[in-house]
Parts: structure tokens; sequence; C-alpha cells
């Protein structure tokens, strides 16, 4: 038989359900039984447009899951095969929210990587060590504020607080705009939760949030670039590309998405990880055994065991083949990066969190390529510092309820989840 | 032994440098530098694990 593309229209959808509002309100252990079954029987099967779209796409037929370890690897490296330029989530969005709210995360080269580049600087492993104390000094600030309580809910009172204070440290961000940008970028990702949405329309509302976050960031690069200073908001309002500095809304386009990418990761991979250290007390002990020796490995498990961002999409540039399936140009590639995380070819027992696990090959921050996480190394720094905070300080802290999930295709979200511990004295 | 850099393919995310600090560098101007391009034999196999850490494959190693 040759292999002959079939068009989109007349592709059929494999019987697997990925795309239903039920299937995404499921538990990631739900969800797993599903990726098992196609892991090992249609690693690239294309499927029906997800429920509730923002938008009503009339070209939208559907898309490719890539569910296996090695193929989602191979995807991520084949940038010029799948592009990130037509959007990065499964849903079809609006092109100017793209252009908004995704910054260079939704842009191919060339332009890509001479825009990454600004950015890098502020995230190199000597930069992330040269704003080390004020991240242990975020840390021991939140868990200085909870220390006496006894009871709190750990997302919106440690979890979320995390990378809220060390990105806005990082852009320069005024204590009296925090909460309410961290709050508002939740909607970049969130448009499915009924909790966050309450019975708000998702698109107005996703507007909304970037409308304010674009002019929150307006009002600082008007101020830096009367007044720099050392944050990253001043050094963007001076950076130039080929001979010409960036356009406010280039600047704003970066700030939305340091701001999301920034806050919803770190934020659910701190609960996640509350969770399993409390459903896996014998990994605790051992963690506490040698905190600081072990915590750098440790945390390599929380965030393969989070997987705090369950989706990334691609577009295909041509007609092309991945794993056998033949793929045609405008394709939408979904790339489930749970799935490869407990990938059984890679990983022993993947049900199992084993903060030992080494090496740890996890997807979480990508599956290399250009798009692989600018933020990684901030990622590691900050789950060691509140960790250790949290494992020094609040020795027995642990979920005393099950935490709710948020809804959604893109981040693993956890809403709230109630834990108890002995005050400190 | 001589460690090889595409800067085409380097992003400058630097995990490169968190593997090796001494071999490599990624400036403040986010330009990935080689500090010691051609590092000593018994160095090998911490220079492979930094070759290998490229999300972009980026780096090489020509004998």
């Amino acid at each position: 038989m040759t292999a002959v593309a079939d068009s989109r229209e007349s592709r059929p959808y494999d019987p697997a359900d990925l795309s239903s509002r039920a299937f995404w309100s499921q538990t990631a252990a739900e969800r797993e039984e599903t990726f098992a079954v196609l892991r090992a029987e249609r690693p690239v099967s294309w499927h029906q447009p997800v429920e509730e779209m923002l938008i009503e796409d009339p070209n939208d037929q559907g898309f490719w899951a890539v569910v296996r370890h090695a193929d989602l690897v191979e995807v991520t490296k084949r940038h010029q095969d799948f592009l990130s330029g037509e959007g990065i989530v499964m849903e079809s969005i609006p092109q100017e929210l793209l252009d908004a709210g995704q910054g260079f995360i939704a842009l191919d080269p060339p332009r890509h990587t001479k825009v990454r580049r600004l950015l890098s600087s502020a995230f190199t492993p000597k930069q992330i060590a040269r704003i080390n104390d004020q991240i242990q000094a975020n840390a021991k600030r939140i868990v200085d504020d909870i220390a006496g309580k006894g009871e709190v809910d750990f997302v919106t009172e440690v979890a979320a607080l995390v990378p809220m204070h060390n990105i806005c440290d990082m852009l320069g961000i005024d204590e009296d705009d925090r909460r309410k940008m961290s709050y508002e970028s939740q909607f970049a990702g969130g448009w499915n939760d009924p909790e966050l949405m309450g019975d708000q329309e998702p698109l107005p509302r996703l507007f909304e949030a970037m409308g304010y976050l674009g002019e929150l960031a307006g009002k600082y690069i008007e101020e830096r670039r009367a007044n720099p200073g050392n944050d990253l908001i001043s050094s963007l309002v001076q950076a130039e590309v080929e001979g010409e500095h960036l356009t406010d809304d280039e600047i704003i386009s970066f700030f939305g998405l340091l701001t999301v990418a920034g806050n919803d990761t770190t934020r659910q991979s701190t609960s996640h990880a509350m969770k399993a250290l409390t459903d896996f007390p014998d990994q605790r002990a051992w963690l506490t055994e040698d905190l600081d020796g072990r915590l750098p490995t440790a945390v390599e498990e929380m965030v393969r065991w989070a997987t705090p961002i369950m989706t990334f999409r691609r577009t295909a540039a041509r007609d092309c083949e991945l794993n056998g399936q033949q793929i045609t140009e405008g394709d939408k590639v979904v790339m489930f990066y749970a799935s490869a995380n407990w990938d059984t070819e890679v990983f022993e027992h993947p049900e199992r969190f084993d903060l030992s696990r080494d090496p740890n090959p996890h997807v979480s921050f990508g599956g290399g390529g250009i798009h692989h996480c600018l933020g990684n190394q901030l990622a590691r720094q900050q789950l060691r510092a509140v960790w250790h905070q949290l494992l020094t300080r609040l020795p027995d802290i642990e979920a005393s309820g099950e935490p709710s999930y948020a809804i959604g295709t893109f981040f693993h979200g956890v809403n709230h989840l109630p834990v108890r511990f002995t005050p400190e004295r | 032994m001589r460690i090889v850099l595409d800067k085409d393919k380097c992003s400058s995310l630097g995990m490169c440098e968190s593997v090796a600090p001494d071999f490599f560098e990624v400036g403040d101007d986010g330009e990935l530098n080689i500090v010691d391009s051609t590092p000593p034999s018994d160095k090998r196999a911490l220079i492979e694990e930094a070759v290998a850490a490229c999300p972009t494959s980026a780096l090489s190693i020509e004998d």
C-alpha cells in the first residue's frame, strides 16, 4: 500500500477521546489510561477538534496527537517542519491574542533566534546565581508569613507567591501590582476552568486580562525608558535587534509571556509536589535525610510528576512523515507532555514518585530544540529554595484534604490545596 | 579534543554552562563563549555531558 496523505476533511478520527471537556476534566491518572493505550498501539493519531473552542474556526478539522517520549522529542527538534508561529495551544486563537500574549514562544526562526537571545541574558546560569539571594529571601518571606498559622491554602499562600515574587523582582514590578498581575495571568491558560471563570465569557475575559497586562507593561515601559534600572524591562527598552529597538508591542508581548510562563508553571510544580510528598511519605523521609544534597535530584522528579504544561501545539509547515504517519501541510500537531513523562520505554515505574530517579530525562521543560524552556534554571532554583524553607521550618507540613484541580488543556493546574503543620514557635 | 560551537544553532540557554562552568560561559550580552575549547582528556566525560545537554545540538566534539 502506498502512503497517501488523507485530506484533513476525510481523514478518519481515532476512537480514543482527547478532545472532549469530559476528558480534560479527568485527573491526570485517568487521562493516563487513554495515553497508555495510544502509546502502545497508535502513537501518532488523528483526533477531533477540542470541544468548546475559544473561536469558531471552520479550518480546524482536528489535530495529530503525539504521545511517545521519542516522538515528542523529534517534533520539538524538527522546528522547520513543525512551526510555532500559528499558535502553541490546542485551540485556535484569534491572531491579536497570539501577538499579544505568546511572545517569542510563538515565533519561528530567524526572528525567534534574535529576540530570544535578548532575553537569554536574564536567564543564564550566572544571572540566576546572582539573583539567588533574592530567590532565597522570597522563599523565606513566604514561609515567614504562614509559619504561625498551622493551616493554609497551599496554592494561594505558598505556591502562587513563589514565582510571582521572583518574576516580579526580575521585571522590576512594584509590590502593589503583583497580586493582580499574577491573578490576571491565569486567564491565559485558564479559560476552560469553571472556578476561575465563574459566569464570565472566556473570550472577552481573556481579552480583558491581556488588556490589563498590556496596560501594566506599558506603564513600566514608559517609566523605565525615562528612568532605567537593573531590571529586565529596562534591558528590553534599551535592547536592539539588528540596529533597531524593540517596539512597545514587542516588549508587551514578552511581558505577557514571562508573566504567564513564569507564574503558572512553578506554581503547579510546587503544588503537585506538596500533594505527592504527602502521598509518598517514604520519599519525603528519603529526601529529608540529606535535604540540600538530595534536592537537586528530587526537584527533577517533582517537575516530571507535575508536568505543569500538558500540551504544546505545532503546525506542519509542509507534507512530511512522523513515525509512519503522513502529515499534511497545515495540520495541527499536539505534543502530550504528561504522556511522554509516563512513557515506560524511558521511565521505569513512572507511576512511582521516586525522588532519587536519575537519570530523569523528563520533558517538562521541553524535548530539546529551539523553544526549550528559557526559565528552567530559574524554576529549579525556586523549587530548591522553597522546599528547603518548608521542609526545614515546617517539617510535618502535609496536605489535609484533596486538591481541587483546574480544568483545561494547557496547564496542569491546582486551584486549592489545604495543608496543615505544627506552627513555628 | 576540541569543542566546536555552531553559533547559528546556539540559543544561549546555558545548559552547557550549568554542567561545565569552567568551559562554557554565557556572557551578559547573551553570547556563549567557550572558555577553553581544548579541554584536557580527563574532562572528556564532563564535556560530553555538557554537549549532550544542549537542546539545540549546537555543540560537538572534534578529535
